[in-house]
């Protein structure tokens, strides 16, 4: 029995410009003392899917419309507000991007701390005071005792995430979510805190959700990874395998399109083109077939399925030896996934059900690179099975 | 082995075919601080900018990177002009802007533009993309109404915008296009120099390949000169011919893209290299992180001396020297084209540190780092 398991998770907004689709189906789980990472892009629903498991969601336009989030055996989707207020803090916390905005800024940190421990904690005031400085020692903060009585804008950014990161586990809860710790700070100081987040966890078995868009995060400090898009999750394995075996064509492209540090020389980024879809429609098909270069002809009408790459192997949803998923009709192979691209002879992505033609003038392309094109969400709204963006037109006169 | 000298400023461009197109000499901007609400005194400065010398030859890329706070921005819209610098040199293809004002001023930012990072803050929200792209034209009186109508549907042509759009807002439009209309509006006037100041930190990751292609292009397509801000190094590892690292408004090493990535010798560049986590568990496993202690110190009163003695993980290996608190380390070549700011730059690449914190396929071969 995982610690945390999510099935079959749909979250939906209610806004005065229509249906925001923004979870469609998502199902993980977190075992004890394991990491798992959630990355994608902004708008993929990962930060969603929490608040969700949180009970958090902004209401009332967020709404889980369907699925189940169990946390040991409790269901959170029915659990009680009183219960929800019980367990966050104690048995899940969480930290967010921006440390200022969920410090009360005017509360000195004394006070937000002793608060935390004493609303789960049947301690007095001195006593709670005691367990903030140490939790303030542990975090790295100098002279805590003094520190106890500044104002949050006291600190700097990396300093603040200390603190929140000090409140989070002052309750030693089960599970963390940290929703982009570090994405604030700069590189040095997102070492620091990185650093001291993967050895607190560790020391004290704390399971950690991870969300981030870094895939330089996720690869020193995560087991597990789930690649998140449009509110589904595309792609699943245990880190090593996910980077080493990328399946996903949207995997497989964000591992291209980013430079890296130890990359050799010369070697050019393959963007993947256009942008990701709005969600103010409902998926049909593939949320990724409009960006694919995969893409068939299936891909525009049938979404496919979060299934293993034999088909009817045991899963294993847990652990490093989980089984790798992946949510694609065309996978990569593993050459085409260290190319970048499909390498097919003759292969060419399918094009949209009804045709795309008659748009103006298109941009240009150049030779080596594809088309760039613009989102027209009138127009891609009339192409049945078209979340994204319609294909762009055949390439005109170069501009010189 | 002959002893380093001192660089004569500004560091030349290691490949400046058709001379330098910017000499930037000690350059200096500090903001004041003031007190007081009816008579402002003056109690201090903000140094963001505390004598920066640099060159850039045309055609290439320069990046320029650093943390939050470092002085990089600044310093790049003090090179254009937005800011009066508080003092050195800035020559532009041969002519002294640095006290310029006026319509020689203007004449002068024709050839010099800058793209922003933030490209939801960056665009006037009232004005149409057309309108965006063509107010450079207008404001430098270039052109027809007609020829100007041409040249803003080439120009979204040159970026991969559809023309067709030019009558779109801002709001109408994805992060990744936004940045496109702000690329195309720094190349309306056909400028020489473009400085990017964090191009593509706003953009999500899949769209950050197509803008550092795009620029990429462009400055084959016309012969562009880069100077390219950003706090990732990368990014600007991809797209810089040679990179300057500042800290606390000075800059503490210069060198070859390439040579700065796997020979680091300011202690600062290789904690900063060893920050940036690299997509692969199996190259994560075997790096060992130089973690830096304590925050960047304020700019108002930096510390004595070498400005990073404070957080040196160098330093404290050598024993504390007592010149890193007394004696600010000049900008110094220690191999050709390969200036470093730091009294015992010879000595980083013998540390394990910086064996181990990078990507630990380029372990440095000879220890020591002799100077050339």
């Amino acid at each position: 029995m995982a610690l945390l398991s999510v099935r079959d998770l749909v979250v939906r907004f209610r806004t005065h410009d229509g249906t925001v689709y923004a979870v469609n189906g998502v199902s993980y789980d977190v075992e004890e003392g394991e990491t798992l990472g959630l990355v994608g892009e902004s708008g993929c629903g990962k930060s969603v899917t929490n608040l969700a498991v949180m009970q958090l969601l902004p209401r009332p336009a967020g709404r889980i419309e369907g699925g189940e989030v169990r946390f040991e055996d409790i269901d959170l989707t029915r659990a009680s507000e009183a219960q929800m207020r019980d367990l966050r803090g104690r048995d899940i916390a969480m930290i967010f991007q921006d440390p200022m905005t969920s410090l009360n800024p005017v509360l000195t940190i004394e006070e937000q701390m002793v608060e935390t421990i004493q609303a789960h904690r049947a301690v007095t005031r001195r006593e709670a005071r005691e367990r903030a400085i140490e939790l303030l020692r542990m975090v790295g903060i100098p002279n805590p005792e003094l520190r106890l009585g500044s104002f949050p804008h006291h600190f700097s950014g990396g300093m603040r995430q200390r603190v929140m990161i000090a409140m989070a586990l002052a309750l030693e809860p089960k599970l963390l979510i940290a929703d982009e710790p570090t994405t604030a700070l700069d590189v040095t100081i997102q070492a620091q805190v990185l650093e001291l987040l993967q050895r607190l966890t560790t020391e004290r078995g704390t399971a950690v959700v991870l969300i981030t868009h870094d895939l330089g995060v996720v690869a020193g400090m995560t087991g597990r990874i789930n690649v998140m898009y449009a509110g589904f999750v595309v792609e699943t394995a245990p880190t090593p395998e996910l980077f080493a075996h990328p399946r996903h064509p949207y995997t497989v492209g964000l591992l291209h399109s980013i430079p890296r540090l130890d990359s050799p020389e010369g070697e050019p980024l393959i963007p993947i083109e256009g942008t990701p879809p709005d969600l103010r429609r409902a998926p049909v098909g593939c949320p990724f077939a409009p960006r694919c270069a995969w893409r068939l002809p299936a891909c525009w009408e049938t979404g496919p399925s979060l299934e293993p790459l034999e088909a009817g192997a045991t899963i294993r949803t847990t652990g490093p030896q989980a089984t790798h998923r992946v949510s694609c009709w065309n996978p990569a192979t593993a050459e085409e996934a260290v190319a970048g691209a499909p390498l097919r002879d003759g292969f060419v992505a399918a094009p949209p059900p009804g045709g795309s033609g008659g748009r103006g003038a298109g941009p240009v392309a150049e030779e080596g690179e594809r088309v760039v094109f613009t989102a027209d969400a009138d127009e891609a709204a009339a192409l049945p099975g078209a979340h994204g963006l319609p294909e762009p037109p055949a390439t005109t006169e170069p501009w010189r | 082995m002959s002893m380093p000298v001192a660089a004569p400023a500004p560091v030349s461009g290691a490949t400046s075919d058709g001379g330098d197109l910017l000499q930037v000499t000690d350059l200096r901007m500090f903001f004041p601080i003031t007190q007081g609400i009816v008579f402002a005194r003056h109690v201090g400065d903000v140094r963001a900018v505390d004598g920066v010398s640099l060159s850039v030859g045309r055609g290439e890329t320069l990046g320029l990177v650093g943390e939050s706070g470092c002085g990089k921005s600044t310093a790049g819209r003090a090179i254009l002009r937005l800011y009066r610098p508080t003092g050195g040199r800035i020559v532009f293809d041969g002519t002294d802007i640095t006290r310029l004002e006026g319509a020689p001023l203007r004449r002068m930012r024709r050839r010099m533009q800058m793209i922003f990072q933030d490209p939801y803050a960056s665009l006037n929200p009232r004005m149409t993309a057309s309108g965006i792209v063509g107010e450079p034209l207008d404001i430098h009186d270039i052109g027809t109404r007609d020829e100007r109508r041409a040249r803003i549907r080439e120009l979204f042509g040159v970026v991969g915008l559809d023309p067709d759009y030019g009558e779109r807002y801002p709001h109408e439009f994805s992060g990744g296009q936004r940045q496109r209309i702000g690329v195309a509006r720094a190349l309306a006037v056909n400028p020489d120099l473009i400085i990017a100041d964090e191009p593509i930190s706003a953009l999500d990751v899949s769209i950050q390949a197509q803008i550092i292609n795009l620029l990429e292009r462009l400055q084959a397509q016309f012969g562009l000169t880069y100077v390219f801000i950003a706090h990732d190094l990368s990014v600007v590892r991809f797209t810089s011919d040679r990179i300057a690292v500042m800290y606390l408004g000075r800059i503490v090493e210069v060198a070859g893209s390439r040579e700065l990535n796997e020979r680091p010798l300011h202690p600062y560049s290789v904690a900063l290299l060893s920050a940036v986590p690299i997509p692969d568990p199996s190259v994560e496993a075997r790096r060992r992180r130089v973690i830096l202690k304590g925050d960047v110190p304020n700019p108002a009163a930096p510390p004595p001396g070498c400005h990073f003695h404070t957080r040196c993980w160098l330093r404290e290996r050598l024993g504390n020297p007592a010149e890193c608190e007394t004696v600010s380390p000049p900008l110094t070549e220690y191999r050709p084209g390969h200036f470093a700011a730091c009294h015992f730059a010879d000595r980083t690449q013998g540390m394990p540190e910086s064996a181990t914190a990078l990507t630990g396929t380029s372990a440095p071969e000879a220890a020591g780092g002799a100077p050339a």
